[in-house]
């Protein structure tokens, strides 16, 4: 196809006093490239969305939610959908790829190439009768296999081996896994996760999105020793929230994070259950209860 | 595999093996090693004791035990003498057992004055039997007798009934004080119905907080066609506060798992799960050996005691989020997902885990089960009081002086719970208020100590039942920090999937937070109260519904707390840190210098042995030197 276009006039300053002329071309209908086109469309230009597969929406319109606000991604997007479809300035080729580009920025010439739908698109209602009636139904479209980034030696294979061999009949093995990762290891190692998620054909995103939704997982390397501050009510009344004010003063990180040296990691828990020892706290699974503030250099000089 | 239970005669032959362990013909040194014993040092006491046994040549035995439940006093030693009653001893250290062990070589007396109490008598619920000890004449007559003590006299212990006495480790101590005794008699003499029948009978609710009747719950999952079902224990005892279903499962495991057998034949389940929570790793493995154990034995597996019935129970670790208490979320945590709960109905009886039928029961529950089928449900119902059957644990804990795990039937009233069994306040503010059911429950004010502890009683005043959480709070705690501290709790924990926890307990946190940084506004109460009645009412599942809790209790008894934040720009408990100056009460400060050491800004100034001075430029509030003093010599003003 082919439309010609007086050239864009661009001027880095700013719009030079003169309007918008020629058209955009914008490559990719997902949400970025739908938003893209909307507001040249709003500022003046004629677009061009260009989108190799058959519908504009891309990757969000197959998610249920995005991070981190957890709002519904559909209810993003649809309004989007159906604004480029009726925005006269919009022009949206699907089916279609950009086979050759010539020219200099303000003044592109470019050919695209739209493959047949098999539909006259003019006379088509959408009445979804074809689709009906089509006999070949459901065929997935084959996934490409997830290929782990950075392959685990033999001796975290051999050990990850005889992991997932232990839970093997488990309905859901997930979980129970992760923990004895994150037992062995303090934390989640990436590479691991990666393994994992081929053995088990879990999607990667759904590994994370368990691991990052328990606070027993770290996706973070933790120090050579963890101290958990229990911040149960009791300990709160008994002033815990002080003896975390010392810890974070004394180890020089807040809550959450690990010093330079990887010596401590300070978290917090909610509760141990050892409230008649308020306010306490756990060093590497070793309860001290009763903790003074003027005892906590002492206590942590136990652990190198 | 050991010869499986088949029989009752065969419960007998264990028992005696079990009695002769519980009650040797020597001395037996019995260490409180649940958690927070050993937090306490139990370890270096058992350390100490098995070496002063060996080096004086001592015929005795060192065992180990749950929670004695006295939580003040850990680390717990008991001495169980052959020929004499059971000594409590309280605050052990390696030392003291040394000397205690060495003057009962000598045969000297066992220094009666330091002991905490003594049993002539031990009670084996489930079994409905009583050991006696043999009375001893040399002194002892003057230790208090445990019954007789105000700690535990108004005690039913039916939950907590081995925990502290057997060793959880030891099967046969578990059967000889009565353990599957009730197991035995629904499997092999009742049908699934007429368990079901007896345990409505007995009234039991549900001892996870909301008070559901147990045998109805059962009903439903029993009535719930499918070829598989599931029994759930909820031992994600996540309320802050709350350690109860920890002691059950470290002290006494076989309570639960012949809770949760029962109720697998009463509604036909194949597969159990016991979802615990991470926190409590000793929890964890003394509830997997003790399945081991039943496994050997026949309890659990093909054909339990052979009835046909088979059963399997596997141990489910949880991964450190609030919510997965609440049973939905459990399901989608036991499936492998993140756990965020889902809508209900249809409810879990229904379409549970796995979209089958499930029962889902905390472990203060199943742990009644068992003495409610061998005595029957009359026993049981003849404790506490109309629709509030049976007893309950709480968690007894603040400003009291004996705090600790406490078993109480149901209707005692609040004050008698404070000044009876919690012996009266401890230290000289007198009481404000009882914070009951953690960061869904609320505060109730003083005013009220004598409303009786039912379900329906707290409901009513605000607050609730939950998990057992019962915290005791004096004049010198502030109840818009606490309801803040409460909502940073929930705001933390809300897995976010429904907007009006997600954003409401969000906003709730922010409004409180002003208030205590004293940018409070007149509008924000009614804000507050706005926003509490719409998260209570559009939140999907109970973290959410219940989150608002604390802060309207708060308003409801102590509205001028809130309006002198507001109007005065004051905290009248002096704990807000941006309305108070500290300072030091000449009077009483003797000078130590502790507070020097701790300041983090060098704001006290002053001379050893003489008053000291805190310089309010630079002090930040931080109240470090307020947590050092050693005479509470620190005031807010």
């Amino acid at each position: 196809m082919s439309t010609d276009h007086p050239p864009l006039s661009i001027d880095k300053t700013g719009n030079n006093g003169q309007e918008p002329a020629g058209a955009v071309l914008v490559c990719g209908g997902g949400v970025a490239g739908i938003q893209a086109s909307l507001d040249l469309s709003a500022a003046g230009f004629r677009v061009y969305l260009v989108e190799q597969s058959p519908t504009i929406g891309g990757g969000m319109a197959r998610l249920d939610k995005t991070f981190p606000t957890g709002d519904c991604a559909t209810c993003i997007i649809s309004p989007k959908l159906v604004e480029c479809m009726r925005d006269h300035n919009i022009d949206v080729l699907t089916m279609a790829d950009v086979v050759r580009l010539d020219g200099e920025a303000g003044n592109f010439r470019a050919e695209v190439k739209q493959r047949p739908r098999g539909v006259d698109a003019e006379k088509c209602t959408g009445c979804g009768d074809c689709w009906q009636a089509c006999p070949v139904q459901n065929v997935p479209e084959a996934t490409e296999p997830f290929i782990p980034g950075t392959p685990l030696n033999a001796e975290q294979t051999a050990w990850l081996d005889t992991l997932v061999d232990r839970y093997q009949g488990d309905p859901a093995p997930l979980i129970p896994l992760l923990q004895d990762i994150n037992d062995e290891h303090g934390y989640l190692p990436r590479p691991m996760i990666e393994d994992l998620s081929a053995r088990l054909e879990i999607p990667l995103a759904e590994i994370l999105r368990v691991a990052s939704f328990y606070n027993a997982f770290s996706l973070q390397p933790v120090g050579r020793h963890v101290i958990d501050v229990c911040l149960g009510t009791t300990c709160f009344v008994r002033g815990s929230g002080i003896l975390l004010n010392r810890l974070e003063e004394v180890i020089g990180v807040p809550a959450g994070e690990t010093d330079q040296e990887m010596r401590f990691t300070l978290r917090t828990v909610r509760c141990i259950g050892c409230c008649a020892l308020a306010p306490a706290m756990r060093i590497d699974g070793v309860t001290f209860g009763k903790v003074k503030l003027d005892h906590v250099a002492d206590i942590l000089e136990q652990f190198e | 595999m050991s010869q499986p239970i088949r029989t009752e005669d065969d419960l007998k032959r264990l028992g005696q093996i079990g009695a002769a362990m519980l009650y040797p013909k020597r001395l037996k040194i019995l260490i409180g090693s649940a958690s927070c014993g050993i937090a306490a040092g139990a370890r270096d006491v058992e350390a100490a004791a098995t070496e002063a046994v060996e080096q004086l040549g001592l015929d005795a035995t060192v065992s180990r035990t749950g929670c004695i439940g006295f939580c003040q006093r850990e680390p717990l030693v008991d001495l169980v003498l052959p020929d004499g009653p059971r000594l409590s001893y309280g605050n052990m250290t390696a030392k003291r057992i040394r000397s205690l062990l060495e003057a009962y070589a000598q045969g000297k007396d066992l220094k009666p004055k330091t002991a905490l109490c003594r049993r002539q008598s031990e009670e084996h619920l489930a079994a409905d039997e009583t050991h006696e000890y043999p009375i001893s004449t040399n002194g002892l007559a003057e230790v208090p007798e445990a019954s007789k003590l105000e700690f535990f006299r108004r005690q039913q212990r039916v939950i907590l009934r081995n925990c502290g006495s057997i060793d959880p480790l030891v099967f046969e101590e578990a059967i000889a004080r009565g353990a599957y005794r009730g197991a035995l008699r629904a499997l092999k003499q009742m049908t699934p119905d007429e368990v079901i029948e007896e345990v409505l009978q007995s009234g039991l609710r549900g001892r996870g907080g909301a008070g559901f009747p147990t045998g109805r719950k059962w009903g439903f999952a029993r009535k719930s066609p499918s070829d598989v079902k599931y029994v759930i224990c909820n031992a994600d005892e996540g309320d802050p506060g709350a350690f109860m279903d920890r002691s059950v499962l470290e002290g006494d495991p076989h309570a639960v798992l012949e809770g949760m057998i029962t109720a697998a034949y009463a509604i036909g389940a194949s597969q159990g799960y016991i979802y615990v929570r991470s926190e409590y790793p000793l929890a964890v493995s003394t509830i997997t050996h003790a399945i081991a154990q039943a496994e050997q034995h026949g309890l659990l597996g093909d054909d339990i005691l052979g009835s046909g019935f088979s059963f399997r129970i596997t141990v489910r670790r949880g991964a450190g989020a609030f919510v997965c208490g609440e049973e939905t979320s459990l399901i989608a945590s036991i499936e492998g997902h993140s756990g965020e709960p889902r809508s209900r109905p249809p409810y879990p009886a229904v379409e549970g885990l796995w979209g089958k039928p499930t029962v889902i029961n905390n472990v203060k529950t199943l742990a009644s089960i068992g003495p409610i089928l061998s005595r029957g449900a009359q026993w049981y119902a003849a404790k506490g009081t109309e629709g509030n059957r049976g007893t309950t644990v709480f968690a007894l804990v603040g400003a009291v002086k004996n705090t600790g795990l406490v078993e109480i039937p149901l209707g005692i009233s609040l004050r008698e719970m404070v000044f009876e069994i919690g012996g009266g306040m401890r230290g000289k503010r007198p009481i404000k208020a009882i914070q009951t059911g953690g960061p869904s429950g609320g505060c109730i004010p003083e005013s009220m100590l004598d409303m009786p502890i039912d379900y329906d009683q707290l409901s009513q005043a605000g607050s609730m039942m939950g998990s057992g959480g019962m915290i005791v709070l004096d004049s010198g705690t502030c109840m818009v920090d606490l309801a803040r501290f409460f909502l940073t709790f929930t705001a933390d924990e809300s897995c976010g999937k429904c907007a009006p926890c997600r954003e409401g307990t969000k906003h709730m946190l922010r409004i409180l937070t002003r208030i205590c940084d004293g940018q409070g506004t007149e509008e924000d109460l009614a804000l507050l109260e706005r926003l509490a009645a719409a998260v209570q009412s559009a939140s999907l599942c109970g973290l959410g519904s219940t989150a608002p809790n604390p802060v309207l209790t708060a308003l409801r008894y102590f509205r001028d707390e809130f309006e002198a934040h507001i109007r005065d720009k004051k905290c009248p408990a002096g704990v807000c840190r941006n309305l108070i100056t500290l300072e030091i009460d000449a009077e009483t400060c003797t000078g130590c210098g502790q507070c020097v050491k701790v300041c983090p800004v060098d704001a006290i100034r002053g001379q050893r042995k003489e008053a000291h001075r805190i310089d309010p430029e630079p002090c930040t509030r931080c109240g470090a030197c307020r947590n050092v003093c050693p005479v509470e010599a620190v005031v807010s003003r």
